[in-house]
């Protein structure tokens, strides 16, 4: 196993802003149960950025996984939670490179 | 692994073997003379085979028939397209996957293409199309991403999408295409699922009636099949 960073860009997709407060609320507590979940497995949130002003996307999320499998999982506990039906999204993993100067 | 969708009529659910797709659409980098000869060649060539020892497979041909001809190949597409050749592995896992794509581009890969790899695990079982086995000489790799619309769209409408796009499915393996399956890719993709056909002919005419691009962006490529090793042979005999 050799750990991973994994890049995920996301913006609303457009029927995100017709829910209300409280819908709002259920799903990003959803999605937080997940990312609380993928840390206990020992993955690592570096953080979540605003990119908006130079990018499709309005935020980018960085994540360091022990491998690509452990990345997977974290992403697809989230689209079965219905995230990607809510947000538009692009994702990127790249294996960390040994002996890097 | 919960399905991106559910099974139709036309494709089943893989079971989760955890074994990784790793499609690519390449590009040629012009070289100066010597960057990519003899010994680049026989590097890529030995590793290709390294990775096949350790249960790879190497072509689209081999997901249907998985113990049948072992030949690495590609799809020549240059004439239709700004890429020049694509075409997909499979390897046992997603990190053999990940390390796999490091280990060729360091082999001399990198030297010859410009890549796009595109990594996911299968979701649905291949498929062949009716009738013997025929030339199929043809292969055509689909990328799709679910819109704003899909993503709005209820559940009974998303399936009388896939029904409709069964039809689409159905004509193409009526005219003998067999199809790969399908394989998620949107842990690490822009896009989020792909398809890879490979067909005696491009006679596949059915997906625009059946409303296929309603909920989807795509994108396509079509290839005309040819050993990788052609294209590896090629670029060392300007070394």
């Amino acid at each position: 196993m050799s750990e991973c960073v994994w890049i995920h860009y996301a913006r609303p997709r457009p029927h995100w802003y017709g829910l209300d407060d409280a819908a709002r609320s259920a799903h990003e507590a959803r999605w937080r149960a997940v990312a609380e979940q993928s840390v206990s497995a020992g993955g690592s949130r570096v953080g979540r950025y605003h990119v908006r002003g130079q990018q499709d996307y309005e935020t980018v999320e960085i994540w360091r996984f022990s491998s690509a499998e452990a990345a997977f999982e974290h992403w697809a506990a989230l689209a079965a939670a219905g995230y990607g039906e809510l947000n538009a999204f692009a994702n990127n993993i790249g294996l960390a490179i040994e002996g890097s100067p | 692994m919960t399905l991106l969708t559910e099974a139709t009529d036309v494709f089943a659910a893989a079971e989760r073997n955890g074994r990784c797709l790793v499609a690519f659409i390449a590009k040629r980098r012009p070289l100066a003379k010597s960057l990519f000869g003899r010994e680049q060649s026989r590097r890529l060539s030995d590793l290709l085979r390294a990775l096949q020892a350790e249960g790879w497979l190497m072509s689209v041909r081999a997901m249907f028939e998985p113990n049948g001809a072992a030949e690495a190949s590609a799809f020549d597409c240059g004439f239709a397209h700004d890429a020049d050749m694509m075409g997909a592995f499979e390897a046992p896992s997603l990190s053999a996957a990940l390390a796999g794509t490091v280990r060729l581009e360091r082999a001399g890969w990198a030297r010859l293409f410009a890549t796009e790899w595109l990594l996911g695990p299968r979701e649905f079982s291949p498929v062949q199309g009716r009738g013997g086995r025929t030339d199929h000489c043809w292969g055509f790799l689909a990328l799709w991403e679910w819109n704003d619309a899909w993503s709005a769209a209820t559940k009974a409408e998303r399936r009388a999408y896939d029904e409709e796009c069964d039809v689409a499915f159905n004509g193409d393996l009526a005219l003998g295409a067999n199809i790969a399956g399908r394989h998620r890719l949107d842990w690490a993709s822009r896009w989020h699922h792909a398809g890879l056909w490979e067909a005696p002919s491009l006679a596949m005419r059915g997906h625009e009636a059946a409303a296929d691009f309603k909920f989807t962006t795509s994108r396509h490529y079509v290839g005309r099949l040819r050993p990788l090793q052609d294209f590896i042979e090629l670029d060392a005999e300007r070394g």
